[in-house]
This record gives C-alpha cells, sequence and structure tokens, in this order.
C-alpha cells in the first residue's frame, strides 16, 4: 500500500539543531565567541536533566553524607570551647558565667532539636541508616556537654567534695552527759 | 623575737586518770630555728591585720557600746576634800584616798575619774588607813599609806616622789607655813610614823621628799596626830594614865629646826580611852583646838593647842526647837554622837561648829574662838532639825561657811551670823545615810552656790550641786564577788502561751492564737502613739537600729563582798539599776547566783540563800545557811539547785541522769553518779607533787557551727566535739611543772595531758576551753639551750583523726558512750595541734565570746593587769595551724593561714578597752544575744567594764553610715520625679 511511506527526513536545521555543535575546528576555536554567547547553554540543560535522571539510591547517599557533616559539627567547636573555658579561668565571674551558660545552653538545645535537625535528610529509605547518625550527634553534643561539666566542676559548682556535704553530716552525741561544778 | 617556735607534739594514748601520772609527754620546745628578718615579720603582721576579722572599736563607739565604771572604793572622809590642781586653775578637783588605798581625783562636774594611784604596788596594804593632803597653791597631794609617803602632781597624778619610812604612817599633815627661803610652791609634808617603840615625826621637803628634819619620841605613848599653827608644830600623843584613860601630851616643836620648845600634858585620862574618844584635833589653822567630851555627854572639852588651859562648854541647846522637843520627846535628843568641824586655813576665823546627832536628828552651834582671852563663845545655834545631815565646812578667804545637807534641804551659813546664806530645797534623797561631807562655797552677791560631796554609807559617794544630785558613784562595786546576766522573764508569758498552743488541736490551737492577738491589740492605741517618736527617733539617733529588744540590753546582778547587791544595765552604760543590801553578814562570800526568770537566787558559803526580784530589787525571800560550807553551787538539769560540799561530795544525791564533776579541797577531781553522793564514782587525783589549781568545763553554751573544718582543697578535718570535756590544770612548784590534763567528765579519763617545764607558779597561770580547743597562759623561764623565756600562750585544737575527711575509729556513728564498750562505739582519744606563742604580758583570766549559734568567730578574751586593759585575740591568729618556717600554700591561704611568728604582739584594734584603764578585773563573763554576730562583755573584780564584741564584725546591724533620712529622701525624690514624667492624659 501507498499509504506506509516512510516519514521524510528531517530537514538539516532540524538535524542541527538536535545534535550538539559540531567541534569547532582548530582554526574555529581560536575565534573567541561573540560578546554575549554563551557557548554552554545547551550543557547546562543537559545537565539539569541529569539528577532527575539519576537513580533515588544515590540521592540517599548524598543525604547521608549531608547528615554526617551536620552530626560531627559539634566536635570541631570543643577544642575551642576547651581553650576558650581554660583560659576564662575558674573563678566566679560575669564573663565566665555567661560562657559557661552558653556552653550549656547549645548542646541542650541541640539535643533536643536532633529530630528537627535532621529532618530534612528523613526519607523511608534513609531513616535506618540515620539512627546511627543521631547517635554520633548526640554523643557529640553530649561531649560538649562533659566539656561544661568539667568547667563548672573546675570552678567548685559541683558538689563533689567532703566539704560540700558537710552541713548533713551530724555531730556524734555522747550517751552520758557529765556536768560540771568547779569552784 | 627573732625565733621561731615549734608546733608542740602530739599525743594520741589512751591513759587512765590513774596512770596519768606515769604519762609525761615531752614539752613543747622552744628553740630558735632561723633568723627572720624583721621584714618579714612585718610583712606577717600586715598580712595578720589583713585577715583578721576583728575591729577595732571606732571612737564614736566609746561610751556607746561599752562603759567604764573607774572605781576608787570608798572614800576615806578624814582624806576627802576640794583642792584645786594648780595655782593657775580655777576650777577644783574633788581628791580622795579609798580603802582599798587608791589615790584619786575626780571631776566634781561628772564624777568621772580624772586620775588614780594604786597604792598597794608600794606596799600600802588594802585596808590599811591612808591619808591624803593638799595645799591651795601648791601643784602637789601628799599621800601617806602603810610604809609609803609620796607626793603626787595634783594635775595629772604623776608621781613626784617617793619615799618608804620604816614605820607605819599613822598621821600626814602639809605644813602651810610661808618659808621666805624656799623659792618653790611645793609645801613640806609632816608625817607621823609609829613604830617600833619610837614614833617619829619628820618633816620631809616638798619638792624632794628629802627629811628636813626628825623628832622622835621614845616615850612609848601612842602616836597621835600632828598639828601645826603659823608659827608651830605640834605633836600629840596619848601618853597612858596610871589607872586607864589616856593623858593628851602635847609637844610643840620648832618648825625650822625640829627641836622642842615645849611640852604641855592634858589631864584627860577620865575622860579619854583611846583615840577615838578625842573628837577633833584642828590644824593648819592659827589657834588649832583640841576637842573632846566627857562620858556622860554633857560637856565638851576644849583645849587650844599648845596652851594649857582646858575650857568646858557645856553641852545644852537653848533653841526653840530643842526646848519644845525637851518638853514632848526627850529622847529625840539623846546625843549619839558629836562631830567638830572647824576650818584648816590659816587665814581663817577661828571659828568652829560642833554637830550633835540624835536618833531623830540634829542640831549644831557655832563657837568664836577670842585669840586674845583664849576663850571659846557659842555665838548661835542651829535649830534642832529632824532626820540625819551631815556638815560642811568651806572658806571663802577669811569667811567660814558651814554646810548641812539634810534629807530635805542644804543650807549655807555663815559662821558669823545665824541667818542662813542659801537654803535649796532637795527632792528627797534615796541613797543612804550620810557620813561624812565635803564643801565648796562660791559666793555669788548676796547668796552662795554650794557643792558638796556627801559619801554615804555602803561606799555612795554622791555630789550635791545646790541641793539636787549631779552624779552618784557606786564605789562599794569595787568588791564585786560574782555577777551574772538577768533573765527578766519577760518572753516568760509568751513561751507559756506557745507552749499551750503546740498542745492543742489544729483548730483549738488556731482560736487559742487569734484570741491572742486579739488580746494584743490592746497595745495597739499606744503603739500607735509611740510610732512617730519611734520613726523620728530612728531617723535621728545615734545607733541606726535600737538594739534594746535584741538582747542587747541586759541586766547584770552583782554581789558585792559587803553583803550588797547591784543591777546595772549594759543597755544604758551600765547605770545602777537598783541596790539592795541582802545580807548583813560580812564578808558575804557568794559561791552561786542562780538565775530564774524574774529573780535571782545567790547563794553564799555556809549555804544561805536570798532570792531577789531582778525587776525593783527587792528581796522576796531568805533561807538561812545549815551550819555547812559549801564550795560551790550548781543548776541541774531538772532546774534543782545543788550544794558542793568543801570535800567536793554533793550536799545530797540527785536525781538526774549524768555525772557531776566537782573539785575537792584537796586537789582532787571527782565525778559523781546521781545515786551516790558519799564515794564517788571516778576520781583524778594528779601526780605526787602536783597541785590542782584549775578546773574548768566546757561551758553550757558552746553551740558550734560546724561540725569539721574544711581545707583549702575543700577535704574536711572533723572537730572532736565533746561537751563532757573538762581541762584541768596542775602546777609542780617545786619542780616548777605545770600539767594540763584533758578529762573525759563522764568516766574521768585523762584524753589528753602536756606538761611544761619551767613555769612560775607565783605568775598567773589561766586557761580557757570551748568548741574543739583550749588555750593556756603561763610564765615559762628557760629551761634548756633552745627554750624561750618569757609569757607563753599556748593554744591546742582538738580533732577525730589527723586525716582529712576521716572521722576516726567510730565513723559514722552517731552516738558514743565513754564508759560501755559494746559496739565499739567507745569514746576515742583526740588528735591534738597545738602552737605555743610568746607574748609580752600576763594574762590573769581569759574567757570565749560567746554567740547565739557559734556562727561568729570566736574570740579569747584575755585580761592583762599589767596594761590594765582587756584584749580580745580572733582565734584565726591563734590557730595551731599556720605554717611554721614557711609560707602558706594556696591553700592554706584559702583557708586564711598565714605563717607562723612565736612573737605575737596585740594588735591596738584587738583591746576592748582600747585607752581605758581597767584596774582589777577578776572574771570577764560573756553572753550572746539575739544578735548571731554580737557577744556581750561583763568584766567585775576591780572596775566595772562592759562591751559589745563583734568577732566577725556587726555582720547582721546596719552600720552607722546607713542614712535612713537619705533613703527616704531618695525614695520620695523618686516617685516625685515619676509622677512629673508620667505621660498625662488629655
Amino acid at each position: 500500500m501507498g499509504s506506509a511511506l516512510p516519514p521524510p527526513p528531517p530537514p538539516q536545521w532540524v538535524v542541527a539543531l538536535n545534535s550538539p555543535l559540531p567541534r569547532p575546528t582548530k582554526a574555529a576555536s581560536s575565534i573567541p565567541d561573540p560578546p554575549g554567547f554563551s557557548s554552554s547553554r545547551g550543557k547546562q540543560r543537559q545537565q539539569q536533566q541529569q539528577p532527575i535522571a539519576k537513580k533515588p539510591e544515590d540521592n540517599d547517599a548524598l543525604k547521608l553524607k549531608k547528615a554526617w557533616e551536620i552530626a560531627i559539627a559539634p566536635s570541631k567547636s570543643i577544642p575551642m570551647n576547651a581553650i576558650m573555658m581554660y583560659m576564662s579561668g575558674n573563678s566566679l565571674q560575669i564573663f565566665s558565667i555567661m560562657m559557661v551558660f552558653m556552653l550549656f545552653k547549645g548542646p541542650i538545645q541541640g539535643l533536643f532539636n536532633t529530630n528537627a535537625v535532621f529532618a530534612k535528610y528523613e526519607t523511608p529509605t534513609t531513616h535506618a541508616r540515620l539512627l546511627g547518625v543521631k547517635a554520633v550527634y548526640v554523643v557529640m553534643q553530649l561531649g560538649l556537654l562533659a566539656l561544661g561539666i568539667w568547667k563548672v566542676n573546675a570552678m567548685g559548682l559541683l558538689p563533689t567534695t567532703r566539704s560540700d556535704w558537710l552541713a548533713w553530716e551530724t555531730e556524734r552525741l555522747p550517751l552520758e552527759r557529765a556536768s560540771f561544778a568547779f569552784s | 623575737m627573732n625565733l621561731l617556735v615549734d608546733g608542740m607534739s602530739h599525743i594520741e594514748r589512751p591513759i587512765t586518770a590513774r596512770a596519768a601520772q606515769k604519762l609525761r609527754q615531752t614539752p613543747p620546745q622552744l628553740h630558735p630555728a632561723q633568723l627572720v628578718s624583721n621584714m618579714w615579720l612585718q610583712s606577717a603582721l600586715l598580712v595578720a591585720a589583713c585577715i583578721s576579722p576583728a575591729a577595732a572599736i571606732f571612737s564614736d563607739e566609746v561610751n556607746h557600746i561599752d562603759f567604764h565604771h573607774a572605781l576608787l572604793g570608798a572614800p576615806s572622809p578624814d582624806s576627802t576634800f576640794f583642792l584645786r590642781p594648780s595655782a593657775a586653775s580655777n576650777a577644783s578637783l574633788l581628791y580622795t584616798i579609798s580603802d582599798r588605798s587608791i589615790l584619786g581625783a575626780v571631776n566634781p562636774r561628772d564624777g568621772a575619774v580624772i586620775w588614780r594611784q594604786n597604792l598597794t604596788r608600794f606596799g600600802a596594804g588594802a585596808g590599811s588607813a591612808g591619808f591624803m593632803r593638799g595645799s591651795d597653791g601648791s601643784n602637789a597631794v601628799v599621800s601617806a599609806a602603810g610604809q609609803s609617803v609620796s607626793s603626787w602632781s595634783a594635775q595629772d597624778g604623776k608621781l613626784i616622789w617617793n619615799k618608804q619610812l620604816p614605820g607605819l604612817a599613822a598621821d600626814l599633815e602639809i605644813l602651810e607655813l610661808e618659808d621666805p627661803a624656799s623659792k618653790s610652791a611645793a609645801k613640806d609634808a609632816l608625817v607621823l610614823s609609829g613604830g617600833e617603840g619610837a614614833a617619829v615625826l619628820r618633816l620631809l621637803d616638798g619638792d624632794s621628799g628629802a627629811t628636813k628634819w626628825e623628832y622622835k619620841d621614845d616615850s612609848g605613848d601612842l602616836p597621835f596626830q600632828v598639828s601645826s599653827s603659823p608659827t608651830e608644830v605640834f605633836y600629840i600623843s596619848l601618853q597612858s594614865a596610871l589607872l586607864k584613860g589616856y593623858k593628851i601630851k602635847v609637844t610643840a616643836l620648832d618648825p625650822v629646826t625640829g627641836r622642842q620648845t615645849r611640852q604641855t600634858v592634858l589631864s584627860s585620862e577620865n575622860e579619854i580611852t583611846g583615840p577615838e574618844s578625842v573628837l577633833h584635833v584642828g590644824s593648819n589653822i592659827a589657834s588649832p583646838l583640841i576637842v573632846w567630851s566627857d562620858k556622860a555627854q554633857k560637856a565638851l572639852k576644849v583645849n587650844i593647842i599648845g596652851t594649857k588651859p582646858v575650857m568646858t562648854l557645856n553641852i545644852e541647846s537653848t533653841s526653840q526647837s530643842t526646848r519644845e522637843l525637851q518638853k514632848t520627846d526627850p529622847a529625840a535628843l539623846e546625843i549619839k554622837k558629836i562631830s567638830v568641824h572647824a576650818p584648816q586655813k590659816l587665814t581663817s576665823l577661828p571659828h568652829f561648829l560642833v554637830h550633835y546627832k540624835t536618833a531623830k536628828g540634829s542640831w549644831a552651834e557655832v563657837y568664836h574662838v577670842d585669840l586674845k582671852t583664849s576663850t571659846a563663845k557659842k555665838a548661835y545655834e542651829l535649830e534642832f532639825a529632824a532626820g540625819q545631815a551631815v556638815f560642811a565646812t568651806s572658806n571663802v578667804h577669811a569667811n567660814v561657811y558651814f554646810t548641812r545637807i539634810s534629807e530635805l534641804n542644804t543650807g549655807v551659813w555663815s559662821s558669823a551670823s545665824s541667818e542662813a546664806v542659801s537654803v535649796s530645797r532637795a527632792d528627797g534623797w534615796a541613797y543612804d545615810e550620810p557620813i561624812h561631807a565635803v564643801a565648796e562655797v562660791i559666793p555669788k552677791g548676796k547668796s552662795v552656790a554650794v557643792r558638796a560631796a556627801v559619801l554615804r554609807e555602803h561606799g555612795v559617794w554622791e555630789l550635791i550641786r545646790n541641793g539636787e544630785s549631779a552624779w552618784v558613784r557606786h564605789e562599794e562595786l569595787i568588791d564585786a564577788v560574782a555577777a551574772d546576766w538577768v533573765d527578766h522573764g519577760d518572753q516568760q508569758h509568751l513561751a507559756h502561751e506557745l507552749e499551750v498552743e503546740s498542745h492543742e488541736s489544729l483548730l483549738g490551737a488556731y482560736i487559742h492564737r487569734v484570741k491572742r492577738h486579739l488580746c494584743d491589740l490592746e497595745g495597739f492605741p499606744e503603739w500607735v502613739k509611740e510610732l512617730p517618736r519611734r520613726v523620728v527617733g530612728s531617723v535621728l539617733s545615734d545607733e541606726v537600729t535600737n538594739l534594746d529588744s535584741f538582747g542587747v540590753s541586759k541586766t547584770v546582778v552583782v554581789a558585792t563582798k559587803s553583803g550588797r547587791l547591784y543591777a546595772l544595765n549594759t543597755g544604758k552604760q551600765g547605770a545602777v539599776e537598783w541596790h539592795v543590801q541582802a545580807s548583813e553578814t560580812a564578808p558575804w562570800d557568794v559561791k552561786g547566783i542562780v538565775i530564774r526568770p524574774g529573780k535571782a537566787i545567790i547563794y553564799a558559803s555556809d549555804g544561805s540563800s536570798v532570792t531577789v526580784n531582778t525587776t525593783s530589787g527587792t528581796v522576796t525571800g531568805r533561807f538561812d545557811g545549815q551550819n555547812r560550807k559549801f564550795q560551790t553551787f550548781t543548776v541541774l538539769e531538772s532546774n534543782d539547785v545543788l550544794g558542793i560540799q568543801e570535800d567536793g561530795s554533793p550536799a545530797s544525791t540527785f536525781d538526774v541522769p549524768g555525772f557531776l564533776v566537782t573539785t575537792s579541797s584537796d586537789g582532787r577531781i571527782l565525778g559523781w553518779t546521781a545515786q551516790d553522793n558519799k564515794t564517788p564514782a571516778w576520781e583524778f587525783v594528779p601526780p605526787a607533787g602536783e597541785k590542782v589549781i584549775q578546773a574548768i568545763g566546757r561551758p553550757v553554751h558552746d553551740p558550734v557551727a560546724s561540725i569539721g573544718k574544711v581545707l583549702g582543697d575543700r577535704s574536711v578535718l572533723y572537730k572532736y566535739l565533746n561537751p563532757n570535756l573538762a581541762l584541768v590544770t596542775a602546777v609542780d612548784e617545786k619542780k616548777h611543772t605545770a600539767s594540763f590534763y584533758l578529762l573525759d567528765g563522764v568516766s574521768g579519763k585523762v584524753l589528753y595531758s602536756t606538761t611544761q617545764a619551767g613555769v612560775d607558779s607565783a605568775q598567773p597561770i589561766t586557761s580557757a576551753i570551748s568548741e574543739n580547743w583550749f588555750a593556756y597562759s603561763f610564765f615559762g623561764d628557760a629551761v634548756t639551750e633552745s627554750s624561750a623565756k618569757g609569757y607563753q600562750l599556748v593554744v591546742s585544737e582538738l580533732y577525730e583523726s589527723p586525716v582529712v575527711n576521716d572521722r576516726g575509729p567510730l565513723d559514722a556513728a552517731g552516738n558514743y558512750s565513754s564508759l560501755h564498750s559494746n559496739s565499739g562505739q567507745l569514746l576515742p582519744v583526740p588528735h591534738v595541734i597545738s602552737q605555743a606563742f610568746i607574748i609580752n604580758e600576763p594574762i590573769s583570766h581569759m574567757a570565749v565570746t560567746q554567740t547565739r549559734q557559734g556562727i561568729t568567730t570566736r574570740q579569747l578574751i584575755c585580761t592583762l593587769p599589767s596594761t590594765q586593759s582587756i584584749v580580745a585575740i580572733p582565734r584565726p591568729v591563734l590557730d595551731p595551724r599556720r605554717p611554721v618556717d614557711r609560707d602558706p600554700t594556696s591553700a592554706e591561704a584559702e583557708e586564711g593561714l598565714f605563717r607562723y611568728s612565736p612573737f605575737l604582739e596585740f594588735d591596738g584594734k584587738w583591746f576592748l578597752t582600747h585607752a581605758r584603764d581597767v584596774a582589777g578585773i577578776q572574771t570577764v563573763l560573756s553572753e550572746p544575744t539575739l544578735l548571731e554576730s554580737t557577744s556581750l562583755i561583763f568584766a567585775f573584780g576591780g572596775d566595772i567594764f562592759g562591751t559589745r564584741a563583734t568577732p566577725s564584725q556587726a555582720f547582721d546591724i546596719l552600720g552607722k553610715n546607713f542614712s535612713k533620712l537619705q533613703l527616704v529622701l531618695t525614695v520620695v525624690a523618686l516617685a516625685f520625679g515619676v509622677g512629673f514624667l508620667a505621660p498625662h492624659g488629655p
């Protein structure tokens, strides 16, 4: 039948439009592009199309990587905090008290916000794997908290010595009493 | 001073009382260890001064928080006089010598002692009659007491010269004679001293005290008096007559050479039985008189000294009042006592007054002596006046004035006329019978101003200025033997009500409380009425808060040897609230004062007791003694009073659980149980040769705020706290040792003992114990090469264990027993840390400040007899843990320890008495107030001194720089500002 004719080949301009630019000749490539022309336009479009095209597994790995970064972040501030605490001395002053307060405020807030921090990386697939990340995050915050406790102890605010409990100890009483009648 | 003293070693050996003898601990050695530069010492002292919590007494607190009664003793009537201290001064001072041989100058304006000198240090025994004379125009007063004659600057009491005579002084007189050869103003003194067989009259130079001449009388007559007229010196002696009585022998001497010019013997043997029969011997007057009376007191015998004739003046009153009295009540005219008052001034008129005292009143006669005829004539008579009265003589130039001080009025008469120059009504006196008076009269136009110092019975010395009492001195307080704080029982009612409430049901208690509060509203109108005054007062007054309601104003009841009781209010500068003769037996040997709400019971050694209402001073009850000798009285837990007999045994068995510890007269310490008052449960006998001189127990009120001592590294050293601790001091006079034994009062076990070598037992040895420490002081001689010589103060602290954070063998046990060793709860021995300090003067008595809860640091209150002061040494200074030979570590510095220095110099800020001379203190009492910071101090025995001690500063009282007015004004200004700046509506 005459109706089953193959479609006519696309015109040259269509082919040229759809195909990437031919590699310019050596001589042509030395010619600078005119102002305002971007040769990468076509490439960009291709790259944008790539993630959409990626598999979900790759996406999760990326999320986890990001989550790990967040989990590890507090540990980076530990050395700085330690030096600051060491430098600020053990006396009870407004600055050292404020610093200690901040030191406690950060980790405690962080601990309470654990889930919120990792919420954007939470997907049904990453959920199980995020648990470990969260645990590390908590440990890091606890490390900061430990630093604070060390500082508070160094400042003498923790009842760790015998003298702190002296007020609760009672005088030993004699079973017999003597009264004195000396002249 | 550049010595370092090693800390004393300690022992930890349980020893029984009997075995104490065997136990000899190495005495603390004071050895020169290292030379310390002076700079070091200074810096150490500086640190000490910084750390020391005690603050000095500020000048505006003097006489506000403290008071001082500088006492002289009962003034001697013969030696009390007004005198201008120097020729240049206008005002005169009141001079006296007391029965305690204390010389004093008192300001007649306010009764303050300007200077005083104790003659006992010159060998005058207390109680011996002393003499004091002064002369207008010379700057000195002369005293004679015992064997010593001294001249003192009248202005400031500085010694000019002192001379020791072989015999006891019998009389003293100033020779008023003008000596043209002498340029100096000082006048010579005539001293009559009795001795072995011979009486010697000496004229001592006024400037140097050198003997100018002496007249010896070895006839064996009784040396009696010295007298002088413008031309002659008279020595008057009593020559015993053949049968009985005495003849008066008058020997006239030349004042320049001291040679005898003539001698007269007056036949007075029928009338005179002894020195007391002579009524008067005049001196320093143109015509000195000897006056005595016959035995029936019907006639006066008067002789002008140096003449032979004896005038007889019949005693018969011719006045209207006596004649009337003769008819109605003749008994009222029976003469009890005659006294003669004559001026003692060369220039004065030769007039004298005779004062007749009867049981109901007195009258007086004034006589004039005619120098030409040598006769005395009655000039006028003062009407009989009921009640007790005394006369005093004063001179204004040649005029003589007689001042009569009676219950009703003070009258002044000139010797020339019977018209009274001035009469001022008295407001009636509240004090005792007058004995003697001296007066000073100053003419003011036609009238005169008069002030008279009246000596009354019981050592009351009062100045009456124009009929009004200006001041009163209670000189008998110098004999104080016992004192205690009074509980007025004001809180008694409230305490009872609260007691009732605590026993009722909840609703019942609530209703009761509402009712009580409604009842309290009764006082509301008065409270409102008082409010403005209180508000104004609190803003304007010196003290920011009136502390009287905080127990700062307390009453002390003081018992004296003479049987009197005084109540002194510490809140009113020690003012005498009341005084009462509580006992007639003298000396009153008070052995205990028991305080009950609203009353005080005073026990004497014979077992008698007197109960006194502490608010009014009335004696409410007496209990006669049982003829037993008691050494002390104690209040048992059941509130019963138990007497302890001389041998140390309780007078009866007592029904109270516990043990009683006593001392026996033979120097043993005895422990008694309730059931048996015959044989002691235990006894402590010091080793042979040793004598117990002092035994003290921990005070009954001795609260401990913390049971441990927190060290710099925040570990704890646990204090060894045992309320049954007693500290016994025993001395061995032969071996020159002093031993201190720390006993457990229940078992008698010696917990610690130490022996000091080279101790001078004649010097004061005293001790104090409180909380977990004790201190003692003594004079130690250098016995070995390395020991120190000087007064030493040793402090020992007791701890449960030498290891920190360790409570010793009992560990966490809540109880322990001294007797039963079941479950291993037997009383352990303490760990003792001691340290010795060299001090620069002896300590005669020690006490410890007491506060309500014991949170405040304690001070060791030491009485220093040589500087007549009381010093309160802060405990941190006396810490035996102060590092020796090195600087404190940072932990030690944090604890407040600073480098030990062997010489403890009393910081000027520690002196509670600051600039005052507080003499003769025997005992210091301390009493807590409702303010934790403040402890009341009361010292007695000689002077009376009271103050408030704030060992950790007055942390619970608003300071003086706190201005309530400023605060109120600030609030008002702020309110006004806010009102002014507030947005105002349309």
